[in-house]
């Protein structure tokens, strides 16, 4: 491995209310493939966005080829030599591949362009690679790995020194990674030096040499690949000392009769084959890695989205779900992960919002019963104690807490059984975050069912009774309380399937 | 995160502090004009006049602003209101069809492409602004073929089939004004007070929102462009009480001035917030306009303009309104 090419030292960023990166280093050198890992909100990506100019650090030093850097935006990074292979792809599919490398800086014969050119040129590049792609064809006709190695392909044209990977083999098939691997120990060979992030373990340990882990906008420490053992970077990565107190037993009785059955629920890549159940009185949480498939599986459940297949039962009768209505009136209740867009009508009043799923209980013949939606919504902002001079506040004017609490009060007016929370504390304070646990443990308390999605481990440990982990789409375990640990839930989280 | 005590209260406070603003430059611009034609335009037959334009227009303001309340947009209601009379007049002179039923296919047609509109719109989920164009030619040719491309003159006030003009005034009394108004109470009541108007307002705020709350959008969506269709059926039969002749071929610059009354009286384009009480004063506004014009002395065609620009003004100051809260 060669020396090093670049060094980021002490690099602060912070948003309003979070600390994403505190005093974090990386080094990368010549030649080598680093693995950059940690769970989600570790902030991996917040660092390579500092990195190629995105965001401006807040304090700490980029040094590049031995010089201090700092890049105003990603062309500048691009020119210097460092790029990044997004996880989602930027290819225009109409375009040919050739057009797609050079696009912004395609090869000109006076004003026209010089298509010929491009197409020799892409040629070269494949070359140099030893990778095999017409450059005439066009794009939206090559699988996702030859799209991605298209990618890969430009980020080399431009010269690049820096090539970071943000989760590459996401979308592709075990032969399309060993083809990209391949290109990857090309590019080694070049002294192109390389940031891998993901969290798939099989490959970090093949073709890694060196482990960074963050955890919490933290640097936490560097392993070099072959010396370390999976279960040495699952520590790192998660290696917390949990404050609040994680639950150590559940809360539900042995009998406690099951309220939800869901039977290999199929709705494409993201949920396949998964089955669980839910008992009364009972909080099962949904854990898992960014892109598990929580969030699909209630969508599909709750009828938000298509499936292709699956069978769900509430209180062991078979019911069908085609749509969000029909769930709604099996008495399930979905809070979705982006509030402010799913989850309430901003532009209207509390009183308008509470009573939402449940106009029908509000209607006075033909005529809209404000005086009870304003008693109703009153009498959840005194139980929720949501802050607010009144119902008659849009809710866009309240903090994010409350605006949970709202969406709730819905729920609750509805009298849905079923609750299905998707990241119920994102973006919220500790002190509104901590409220809303005590109500959830109340709800529960009075016999009310709830699923919990959420990337927090402290929140999943301290609330759940039951954990079911995720991993791309499938179900890859199921834990009791008592004998969940961090680090096991991390490795079903991270691609092991029991 | 810090609580942004903005603007979203202000800004429905805008609308209705827009209301009284937008009285005030009616009732300027009814002096201006007053002064300008040296008193001329007090007279009785230019109220009227304005009356008359105020009808037709303000129906098609009224259904059109359901529409953009539920973010989505029409561009066939000119068309649509000319089909109707064109169509059913055929039938009256043509066919000897009775006054009374024809009147009734009259609007029976706006509902027919409210329901075709909405279908597209909600259930295929084709953008409103394509249907709206595809219906807009749609309603343009089938009066064109069902008339053999001829215009329609309804019956004066002498016949005996006459009584349906007693909708604009009855021997002086402005009847139509009533009619008109009293409408407007109802759809201001529907809007505001029933759970249709509720789920319209807030689809057009936030449509997954109201989805996933367990509502069925489509169907809700659809009724605003079948209100809207019904009230240009209302449109028509205002339309040929106060102008006898209908052309095919005709109906686009109604559209435009039919919006911009909409959008000036503080209905959004981005749709979750109508006025329907700004929609009438905006369409007074765009009718005394017009009438000025012409007192003045100037072209219908530059009515285009100034409607035009009009147009452009409203949607800006709505937009621009839109970004400051945001």
């Amino acid at each position: 491995m060669g020396e090093v090419i670049l060094t980021m030292k002490g690099i602060d960023k912070s948003f309003p209310g979070v600390h994403a990166l505190d005093h974090v280093d990386l080094e990368v050198r010549k030649g080598e493939v680093l693995a950059l890992m940690g769970e989600n909100g570790a902030g991996k990506s917040t660092l390579m966005k500092v990195l190629t100019g995105i965001y401006k650090k807040d304090s700490g030093t980029i040094t590049y080829e031995g010089k201090e850097v700092e890049f105003k935006n990603t062309r500048e990074a691009q020119d210097a030599g460092i790029v990044i292979v997004h996880q989602e792809l930027n290819m225009l599919g109409h375009l040919t591949v050739a057009q797609n490398l050079f696009i912004g800086r395609e090869f000109k014969k006076g004003i026209r362009i010089d298509d010929k050119k491009m197409n020799e040129e892409a040629k070269k590049l494949f070359d140099r690679l030893n990778v095999h792609i017409d450059p005439t064809e066009t794009m939206s006709n090559l699988t996702v790995g030859k799209q991605q190695m298209c990618e890969i392909a430009k980020a080399v044209s431009f010269d690049a020194k820096v090539i970071i990977f943000d989760e590459p083999s996401a979308a592709l098939t075990e032969s399309e990674i060993e083809e990209m691997f391949k290109i990857i120990r090309d590019l080694k060979k070049k002294d192109i030096a390389m940031v891998y992030i993901s969290h798939r373990m099989d490959e970090i340990k093949v073709i890694t040499d060196r482990v960074t882990v963050m955890r919490d906008g933290t640097y936490v420490g560097t392993l070099i690949t072959e010396k370390c053992t999976k279960e040495d970077i699952i520590n790192m990565m998660v290696g917390r000392v949990i404050y609040e107190d994680p639950k150590t037993e559940s809360a539900v009785p042995k009998d406690a009769p099951v309220v939800l059955k869901v039977e290999h629920l199929n709705a494409g890549r993201m949920v396949q084959d998964v089955s669980f159940e839910l008992r009364k009185g009972e909080i099962l949480g949904f854990s898992g890695l960014m892109g598990a498939g929580r969030t699909e599986t209630a969508r599909a459940l709750f009828g938000a989205d298509p499936k292709e297949s699956g069978d769900i039962y509430i209180n062991g009768q078979k019911v069908t779900i085609n749509n969000p209505q029909d769930a709604v009136n099996c008495g399930i209740g979905y809070l979705s992960e982006d509030r402010k867009r799913y989850g309430i009508v901003v532009q209207k009043t509390i009183a308008e919002n509470t009573t939402m799923a449940s106009m029908k209980d509000f209607m006075n013949g033909i005529f809209i019963n404000k005086k009870k939606e304003v008693e109703v919504a009153d009498q959840y902002v005194e139980a929720l104690a949501t802050k607010t001079p009144g119902v008659d506040e849009l809710v866009v004017n309240l903090s994010g807490g409350n605006q949970q609490k709202v969406v709730i009060a819905k729920w609750l007016t509805r009298n849905s059984d079923i609750l299905i929370f998707d990241e119920p504390t994102r973006g919220i304070d500790v002190g509104a975050k901590n409220e809303i646990y005590k109500l959830m443990n109340k709800l529960v308390a009075e016999g009310k069912s709830i699923i919990m999605i959420s990337s927090e481990m402290t929140e999943i440990l301290r609330m759940s009774d039951r954990i079911v982990v995720m991993c791309e789409g499938k179900k890859t375990g199921e834990l009791d309380i008592s004998e969940a640990k961090q680090e096991t839930i991390m490795n079903l989280a991270t691609r092991e399937i029991e | 995160m810090k609580v942004e005590k903005i603007k979203q209260n202000a800004f429905v406070k805008k609308v209705g502090f827009n209301r009284i603003v937008l009285i005030f430059v009616l009732l300027l611009m009814y002096l201006a004009f007053g002064a300008l034609t040296g008193g001329s335009f007090f007279g009785f037959s230019r109220i009227m006049n304005t009356l008359n334009y105020v009808y037709f227009l303000g129906f098609l303001s009224l259904g059109v602003t359901f529409v953009i309340a539920t973010g989505g947009i029409d561009f066939s209601i000119g068309p649509v209101m000319f089909c109707c009379s064109l169509v059913s007049g055929y039938c009256l002179t043509t066919y000897g069809v009775p006054m009374a039923p024809s009147l009734i296919m009259s609007i029976l047609i706006g509902v027919l492409f409210g329901v075709f509109n909405g279908y597209l719109v909600a259930y295929w989920k084709v953008p409103p602004f394509i249907v709206s164009m595809a219906s807009m030619n749609i309603a343009k040719g089938i009066a064109a073929v069902f008339t053999k491309t001829q215009s329609v003159s309804w019956p004066q006030s002498t016949t005996d089939d006459g009584w349906y003009r007693n909708f604009i005034n009855m021997n002086g009394i402005p009847v139509g004004l009533f009619i008109f108004l009293g409408i407007s109470v109802i759809c201001a009541i529907v809007l505001n007070k029933t759970k249709w108007g509720r789920y319209i307002l807030c689809l057009g705020s936030n449509e997954e929102a109201v989805r996933l709350s367990g509502v069925n959008v489509k169907k809700w969506k659809m009724l605003a462009y079948i209100i809207c269709g019904t009230l240009v059926g209302v449109a028509s039969i205002f339309f040929v009480a106060a102008y006898t002749t209908v052309q095919p071929g005709y109906g686009d610059q109604y559209n435009n001035e039919a919006i911009a009354g909409c959008v000036m009286g503080g209905t959004s384009m981005a749709g979750g917030l109508a006025s329907i009480s700004g929609t009438v004063i905006g369409v007074f506004i765009i009718s005394l306009l017009q009438q000025g014009i012409l007192a003045l002395g100037f072209t219908k065609e530059y009515q285009y303009i100034i409607t035009g620009l009009i147009v452009i003004a409203a949607v800006y100051s709505d937009v621009s309104a839109r970004r400051r809260k945001n």
